[in-house]
């Protein structure tokens, strides 16, 4: 899409042909970015995917559009296109009781199908105790809207999300890793493969908010891996812009979105926390985004005819898990990160062992730039995987979140490609912290006895 | 959180965020004819965008037999060209022809 656009910039006419997957999404891209009446083709399902109808089929019913998407005279509005006009919704945007309220937010595409709390004055005048920012800061602008993120829209969509102020410091520093270039959140908002973002939690903020790094990290029932999560949601969906199935193309969709939030089990870690690993001081507090497809549990693998026993029957189970030269984090139980670390294995070394003994696909991958192209077998950057331990005490589970290609993308900010990468932004903390902790740290969930 | 409702209503704050409007811009004017001119066919890195490409390319070969096929190949998703180390290749590249065809494949 935007390479089409820099054609037309540099005067040259134009056709673009995209998948029908993307209809909605290539205008609404053509149009923030200023072109609106780009000529696009949209054909049936590519082969890619290995069905329906040959190549050939598919172009030539789309060949005679093509040639006239290039010779027909442009219309009035193909050569000045009026402005649009844009929604500035007022500040207080509706009023009505609870019903309605969701109602209302629901049908504006502004919530994600669970009620939301309502975003009152007095809603988010609380949550925005939790950051000594203020209200108008523009912490980032989310692509692909270039939505601002003000502070105070953080604080609206935390509150619509459930969270408390205490998870405001978490979300800012979230929304900064949102923003990075490194993060692929540019490629992966819209992407057919649907993958949500993964935040990992580490220092003492986990303890203080009550992050679950423990029983049923991924599980419902706990208010910050919930609520941070489902708030970083909203915050895409309205501040970033990204509409299900108009900007968000997943075709089949991924429940992650909803909420995937860990915090590393620190306590019951061998080893450095990830925090430290990325640079950070052990007291520092930090939020870690990535992209995976899904969580896999490996465990079916681990006991079948294993080769090894011990660290080696782990290490060789991490190893075949891996299917691609992508990123790649494994969540390891305490025991299994214990059992490793007791013959010697360290990080480091563990994910040398995964990026030698990774059972890739052979073949070569074709990489292209330019005119040429040329071709690289796949291999596994150690540094494309992540460890974290987290889960029950008790675990010895080994969970595998793949995520998307290593190959370098596109920087706005450096206007050149760079490395993607897991992004750790540290966790700002109020001056009033400890009063805020005090307050909402005891909000905790005190079952029924039976 | 207290929402501080009154009487069971709730006003409530937009979640939608603010952004600045982008100039917009015409593209540009199309050819009269194409039987002889030089048209480029850009494709990005996905595995069908070559197969669709070569295809496009061997139609227009028989529809237009006096007309050049120029190609240029990109390996990064949602990039504009020319802001990135390609910039002045793909300038040229966009120079030396008449019209073009894109193909993003998936």
């Amino acid at each position: 899409m935007y390479t089409t656009i820099a054609i037309e910039d540099l005067g040259k006419p134009s056709v673009m042909l995209t998948d029908q997957d993307f209809i909605r999404d290539s205008g609404s891209a053509a149009s923030s970015r200023g072109m609106p009446g780009l000529r696009v083709i949209h054909v049936p399902k590519s082969s890619g995917s290995g069905v329906m109808e040959k190549t050939e089929t598919r172009i030539a019913k789309v060949f005679d559009d093509i040639i006239t998407m290039l010779t027909e005279p442009l219309t009035a509005e193909e050569q000045s296109p009026k402005p649009m006009e844009l929604e500035k919704p007022s500040r207080i945007i509706f009023k009505g009781d609870l019903e309605d309220v969701n109602r209302f937010l629901y049908r504006r595409g502004w919530a994600d199908g669970l009620p939301v709390i309502p975003p009152t004055e007095k809603a988010v005048d609380e949550m925005l105790t939790g950051t000594d920012l203020d209200p108008a800061h523009i912490v980032a602008e989310l692509l692909p809207r270039k939505g601002k993120a003000t502070v105070e829209k953080i604080a609206v969509n935390a509150v619509m999300a459930g969270a408390l102020p205490t998870h405001m410091p978490v979300l800012i520093a979230a929304v900064q890793a949102l923003s990075e270039p490194a993060s692929r959140y540019d490629s992966v908002h819209d992407n057919l493969g649907s993958w949500p973002p993964f935040w990992i939690i580490n220092g003492p903020v986990r303890n203080d908010i009550r992050v679950n790094c423990g029983v049923g990290i991924f599980s419902p029932g706990d208010i910050a891996n919930a609520a941070i999560g489902r708030a970083m949601g909203l915050i895409i969906r309205n501040i970033g812009g990204v509409r299900k199935g108009i900007e968000d193309a997943g075709e089949i969709g991924n429940p992650g979105k909803y909420s995937l939030v860990l915090g590393e089990h620190e306590e019951e870690s061998p080893w450095d926390p990830l925090h430290m690993e990325r640079g950070f001081e052990r007291e520092d507090s930090t939020v870690t985004l990535s992209f995976p497809r899904m969580l896999t549990d490996t465990m079916a693998s681990f006991f079948i005819e294993p080769k090894a026993t011990g660290a080696g029957r782990i290490l060789d189970t991490m190893a075949g898990a891996v299917q691609a030269a992508n990123f790649t984090s494994f969540v390891l139980g305490p025991l299994t990160a214990k059992s490793l670390c007791k013959d010697g294995w360290t990080k480091e070394k563990i994910k040398e062992f995964i990026s030698t003994n990774a059972d890739l696909p052979s073949g070569p991958a074709p990489v292209s730039t330019g005119h040429s192209t040329t071709h690289q077998r796949p291999t596994l950057d150690p540094d494309g995987i992540l460890i974290v331990v987290a889960g029950a005490s008790n675990s010895a589970s080994i969970h595998l979140l793949p995520g998307e290609r290593i190959a370098p993308s596109y920087s706005p900010i450096t206007k050149k490609f760079e490395p993607h990468n897991f992004i750790t932004k540290k966790v700002e903390l109020p001056k009033n912290w400890d009063e805020l902790v005090k307050k909402y740290r005891n909000i905790v969930p005190v079952y029924a006895k039976y | 959180m207290n929402t501080g409702e009154l009487n069971g209503q709730y006003e409530v704050i937009s979640p939608w965020a603010e952004v600045d409007p982008v100039p917009l811009r015409g593209i540009s004017p199309r050819l009269t004819e194409l039987p002889d001119k030089k048209i480029g066919i850009f494709r990005n890195f996905k595995p069908a965008a070559e197969e669709i490409a070569v295809t496009i390319e061997g139609m227009l070969k028989e529809r237009f037999p006096a007309a050049e096929i120029s190609w240029y190949h990109s390996n990064g998703p949602n990039v504009l060209e020319t802001e990135t180390e390609h910039k002045a290749e793909f300038e040229d590249w966009v120079k030396g022809i008449d019209a073009a065809v894109t193909v993003i494949g998936d």
